[in-house]
C-alpha cells in the first residue's frame, strides 16, 4: 500500500482525482494556509484528505492547518478570522451546512475576506444521495452576493479552486465553490502544477469600518459589495471560465456544472450535433453582453439546471431588459426534483425538439419498468452490532410498540430508524430539531415524549435546546447517543470527545439536569428498566447510550485480534448457533439485526446468524425469549479481546 | 465483440455497502489510466449509502478522444442501455440498477445473497437466481454467475477477496478491453493492502471466468 499520496506532492504530471480531492490540490497549488468545516456529506472528505496530506506530510504543517470545527458557523467565523490575519482560507460545507453558516456568512460578505481571501466550498445534493434533503441552496447565492463558480470535471474542480482565490483577493469578496454530490465525488485526469506554501504566520491589522458592519458601515459596506459584484460582473469575459459549443441550431441551450456532461452527451444520443451550447462556468454574476450575444440569434433557449429554476430567472430577467425576442423553455420541461441524468435530460430534450431517443435507451427503460415493483427494498440501516439499533429495541419493547408515544428523531445514523422494519422515528427536522421540538410536544400533549441526539449533534447545536429543555423542566426523556465519533459522515472524531477532553454527563450536570444515567444498549434488561423509570418520572430524563460506534468498535477489535496473534497469543474464539428456534422473530422484526436471516434447516424453518457479518454484540442472545441462542467458546482459558470501554 | 479505440466503454459495478465496489473502480480506472486512456470519468457513493444500503458505480473510459467534444465521454453517469459490463456483487442488485443495460450487456454476478432488512424480518421475499437470471436475459443475452465469495473464503480463509475475484471474471468476458492484466497488477501493488494474495485472487478470477465463459460457449 502505498505510505504517502504523491498525488498531492507532484508539482508536474497528469493523474485521476475525485472532485473533491483536486479541490484539495488547488487549495495547495493556491497557497492556502486554513480550512475548516462541520463534516457532511458530500465534503467530508475534503477534510479526511487535508487530514490525510497533513499526517503523511507533517512538514506542511507550520503552513496549512485544517480544522474540524464544532458546527458550521463556528467554522465560516473561524475562516473568516483566519482570512483577516492574510490567509486564503477554504471553508467546506454542505448545502444544508450553508443554512447553519449562514448567519456568520451574511456578515463576513459585507466585510470581505481581505486581506485574505476566502471560498465556501457547498456541496450540493440534488436527488438526496448523502442528505435529508435536496434543498436548491442556490438562492443564498443572491442573498449574500456570493460570486459562483460551478466545475463540471475534476480538472474544472482544480482550476475553478484556484480563480476562485484569485477573485476573492483581488475583489475582497467572499467567493463560492459549488460542487454537486455528483461532481465531488467524480473521479478524473487533473493535470498538475506547482505547489504554493501558504502563510505561515500573519497579522490582523485593525479597521473599524471594514469589520464592524453594523451602522453606518453596515450600509457602506452593502454599497461596497455591491461595486465588488459589478466589478467582477465585467470581468468574466475575460476570465475564460464560460464555454462556448457552437452550432447552427435556431434553438440553444445554456447549463452549467454536472448538467453540460448531461446535456452534450444526451444531445449526441438523439442525434442533435448543431445545437448550441453554452456552459456557464460561473453561475452568478451574469455578464450581460455575453449572454446576450449568445441568445441574440436564437428563436428558442433551453435552460438545463438541477432543482428550482435558478439561471431561468436571470436569464429571463436578461433577455427582458434587453426586448430580445426568445422563448426561454426550462422548468415546464425539466422535472424541479431529484438528480438529473443523461437519460432523463435526453428524455426531455427528445419532446423539446421533438425527436425519438435511442432504441437502447427507450427499450432498457421499458423492461426496467416491467420488472421494478418486484426488485426487493434494500434502504439504508443499522449495522450489524449498532448500538442504537439495540436502544431502540428496547424502546419498541418499553413502550409496548410506541403506544402513546412521540419519538423526535435527529440527524445521525438515527436517521434511519423511521424504516421498516423498526419504524421508530416520528419527525426529523434538522441537526438538533429534534429536541426542540420535544419540547413544544411535550408542552400541549399528555403523550410520552422521546428525544434522539447523535454526541456530535449535541456538541454541534444540541446544548441549547437541553439548557431550555431543562429550564422548563420538559416531559421528554432525551437519549445522547455518545458513540465517540461523527459516523454517518465516516467517523470524524467527536470534538473534545473522541480525545476524552470533554465530559457529556459533566455538561448535562452543568446544564441543570436532574435524572440522568448512562446505559450500554448491548445490556437490554438493565436499559429497559431505567427507560421504565424514566417514562413514569414527570420532567426531564436524559438517558445517555454509552457504546462504542459497531463498525469502529469492530475494527479496533479485530485489529487488536491480528496484533495478538501476530504475538503467538492464543484467543478465545466466540461461536454462536441457533437450535430450537421458534420463529418468533424477536431478533429479525423487532431487533431487526441484519446478520440474522431465515433458512431451513432439515425441512424446519429456523434464523441462522451469518458468521461473516456478525460482530459478536451478543444482544440477540440476551433478548431471545425462547433461549434459542447458543454461544460457544473455543479456547475458554486463553485471553478473551473485549471491545474497548468509552 | 470488438471495440474501437475511440469508443466509450461503460461499466457499472452493484453490490451493498461494505463489498468494495468502489476498490474495484477505483482499480478500473486506475488501470485505464496505466492503459493510456484519454479519458476516465466515474462516479461512486459516500455517506448515507455505507449502512447495509445499495451501491452502484458507474465508471467509463474513452481510449482514444475525438477533437469534436460532442462525441466524448461528458458525463461520470451512464445513460439507461449503455452498459458494456454490469459487475454485480450481489445477485439482487443487478435488478435494481437493471435500467443500464441492454442487449449489448455482459452480466456477471456473484451468487452470494446479501438479504436487506426486510428479508431477514420474512417481511419480503428474494428472488432466486434463476428468477433473476430470467428477468436479466428479458434484455441481455450474456449473464454469468459464480460464488465469488465462496472461492475467496475457501482460497483466503476471507470473503475480502471477493471483488477482486470478481474483477478477474469480469476481464475475462473481454468487455474491459485496452487494459492489460499487468495493468491491474501494477495498480493493486501500489494502491491495496495485501497485493500478493489481491494478485493471486485476480488470477484466481480470471481462471475462473475463462472456465465459465467455455462452458458457456460449448
Amino acid at each position: 500500500m502505498i505510505k504517502e499520496d504523491k498525488r498531492f506532492i507532484s508539482e508536474q504530471g497528469e493523474v485521476l482525482m475525485l472532485g473533491n480531492e483536486a479541490v484539495v490540490r488547488g487549495c495547495l497549488e493556491a497557497g492556502v494556509s486554513y480550512a475548516a468545516q462541520y463534516p457532511g456529506t458530500p465534503t467530508s472528505d475534503i477534510g479526511e484528505t487535508f487530514q490525510k496530506i497533513l499526517r503523511e506530510q507533517p512538514d506542511l504543517r507550520k503552513y496549512l492547518i485544517h480544522h474540524w470545527a464544532i458546527n458550521e458557523a463556528v467554522a465560516s467565523s473561524e475562516c473568516a478570522g483566519a482570512a483577516w490575519t492574510g490567509c486564503r482560507v477554504l471553508n467546506p460545507m454542505k448545502h444544508v451546512g450553508l443554512n447553519v453558516a449562514s448567519d456568520a456568512l451574511s456578515v463576513i460578505a459585507l466585510n470581505g475576506p481581505n486581506p485574505g481571501a476566502m471560498v465556501i466550498l457547498v456541496g450540493a445534493d440534488p436527488g438526496s444521495l448523502g442528505s435529508h434533503q435536496e434543498q436548491n441552496e442556490r438562492f443564498y447565492i443572491w442573498m449574500f452576493h456570493f460570486p459562483c463558480l460551478e466545475p463540471h470535471t475534476p480538472q474544472e474542480c482544480k482550476d475553478y479552486t484556484k480563480l476562485a482565490f484569485e477573485l476573492s483577493e483581488k475583489y475582497d469578496t467572499v467567493i463560492e465553490l459549488r460542487t454537486s454530490t455528483r461532481s465531488a465525488h467524480s473521479r478524473g485526469y487533473v493535470k498538475l502544477n506547482p505547489i504554493k506554501k501558504g502563510l505561515s504566520i500573519g497579522n490582523f491589522e485593525r479597521n473599524i469600518p471594514k469589520f464592524n458592519s453594523l451602522p453606518p458601515h453596515a450600509i457602506n459596506n452593502h454599497i461596497r459589495l455591491y461595486e465588488r459584484i459589478e466589478k467582477i460582473r465585467e470581468e468574466i469575459p475575460n476570465l475564460n471560465i464560460n464555454r462556448l459549443i457552437p452550432g447552427e441550431n435556431s434553438t440553444g441551450i445554456i447549463t452549467s456544472g454536472m448538467s453540460f456532461g448531461y446535456t452534450l452527451e444526451a444531445l449526441a444520443q438523439l442525434g442533435l450535433f448543431d445545437v448550441p451550447v453554452l456552459k456557464l462556468g460561473m453561475i452568478y454574476p451574469l455578464n450581460h453582453e455575453e449572454i446576450t450575444d449568445f441568445l441574440a440569434p436564437l428563436k428558442n433557449v433551453v435552460i438545463i439546471e438541477e432543482l428550482e429554476p435558478f439561471l431561468e430567472v436571470k436569464i429571463s430577467e436578461i433577455a427582458h431588459k434587453h426586448n430580445l425576442e426568445i422563448e426561454i423553455i426550462g422548468e415546464e420541461f425539466f422535472p424541479k426534483y431529484n438528480e438529473y441524468s443523461t437519460g432523463l435530460v435526453a428524455s426531455c430534450l427528445a419532446k423539446i425538439f421533438q425527436k425519438r431517443p435511442e432504441e437502447q435507451m427507450t427499450t432498457s427503460v421499458e423492461i426496467f419498468n416491467s420488472y421494478k415493483d418486484k426488485i426487493p427494498s434494500r434502504f439504508p440501516t443499522f449495522c450489524a452490532g449498532c448500538p442504537e439499533r439495540a436502544t431502540l429495541y428496547s424502546i419498541l419493547k418499553t413502550t409496548n410498540n410506541m403506544e402513546n408515544t412521540v419519538i423526535c428523531g435527529d440527524i445521525g445514523c438515527f436517521v434511519m430508524s423511521f424504516f421498516p422494519p423498526q419504524e421508530c422515528s416520528d419527525l426529523i427536522i434538522c441537526m438538533s430539531g429534534g429536541l426542540s421540538a420535544a419540547i413544544g410536544i411535550s408542552e400541549k400533549t399528555e403523550q410520552k415524549v422521546i428525544a434522539f441526539i447523535g454526541d456530535s449533534t449535541f456538541l454541534h447545536t444540541g446544548m441549547s435546546p437541553l439548557a431550555e429543555a431543562a429550564n422548563y423542566n420538559s416531559n421528554v426523556l432525551l437519549f445522547i447517543f455518545e458513540n465517540s465519533w461523527t459516523a454517518m459522515t465516516g467517523h470524524q472524531p467527536v470534538l473534545g470527545l473522541t480525545e476524552k477532553k470533554l465530559s457529556i454527563e459533566k455538561i448535562c450536570d452543568a446544564i441543570g439536569v436532574n435524572w440522568l444515567k448512562i446505559e450500554d444498549s448491548y445490556h437490554p434488561k438493565r436499559l429497559m428498566k431505567s427507560i421504565n423509570q424514566a417514562l413514569e418520572e414527570k420532567g426531564l430524563k436524559v438517558i445517555i447510550i454509552k457504546r462504542e460506534c459497531a463498525l469502529q468498535a469492530n475494527r479496533w477489535r479485530t485489529s487488536q485480534i491480528r496484533k495478538l496473534k501476530k504475538e503467538g497469543k492464543k484467543l478465545q474464539e466466540v461461536y454462536f448457533h441457533i437450535t430450537g428456534c421458534q420463529m418468533c422473530y424477536e431478533c429479525a422484526r423487532i431487533l431487526s439485526c441484519p446478520a440474522i436471516r431465515k433458512t431451513e434447516v432439515d425441512g424446519l424453518e429456523t434464523m441462522q446468524i451469518d458468521e461473516d457479518r456478525c460482530i459478536r454484540c451478543e444482544v440477540c442472545l440476551r433478548i431471545c425469549p425462547n433461549n434459542a441462542i447458543h454461544k460457544s467458546i473455543i479456547n475458554a482459558l486463553e485471553t478473551e479481546v473485549h471491545f474497548r470501554e468509552l | 465483440m470488438s471495440y474501437e479505440e475511440t469508443d466509450i466503454i461503460n461499466i457499472i459495478i452493484a453490490g451493498t455497502a461494505g463489498q468494495g465496489v468502489i476498490t474495484l473502480k477505483r482499480l478500473i480506472e486506475f488501470a485505464a489510466q496505466k492503459s493510456g486512456s484519454d479519458l476516465v470519468l466515474g462516479t461512486e457513493m459516500h455517506g448515507l449509502a455505507q449502512r447495509e444500503g445499495a451501491i452502484v458505480s458507474h465508471t467509463r473510459y474513452q481510449m482514444k478522444s475525438y477533437q469534436n467534444p460532442r462525441k466524448n465521454l461528458q458525463s461520470p453517469l451512464i445513460c439507461y442501455g449503455d452498459a458494456d459490463l454490469f459487475i454485480c456483487l450481489e445477485p439482487v442488485e443487478a435488478l435494481r440498477r437493471g435500467i443500464f443495460s441492454s442487449k449489448k450487456t455482459t452480466f456477471v454476478l456473484n451468487e452470494r445473497t446479501i438479504p436487506g432488512v426486510m428479508i431477514t424480518a420474512d417481511l419480503e421475499e428474494y428472488p432466486s437466481l434463476n428468477e433473476i437470471e430470467e428477468i436479466l436475459k428479458k434484455s441481455s443475452e450474456e449473464i454469468y454467475f459464480i460464488n465469488a465469495t465462496q472461492l475467496s473464503l475457501d482460497k483466503f480463509d476471507t470473503n475480502q477477496n471477493m471483488n477482486i475475484i470478481m474483477l478477474g471474471v469480469a476481464i475475462a468476458t473481454g468487455k474491459l478491453p485496452f487494459i492489460k492484466t499487468e495493468h491491474y497488477e501494477q495498480v493493486i501493488h501500489e494502491w491495496l493492502r495485501d497485493p500478493d494474495n489481491n494478485v493471486q485472487a485476480l488470477q484466481l478470477g480470471i481462471e475462473n471466468g475463462k472456465q465459465l465463459m467455455r462452458k458457456e460457449h460449448v
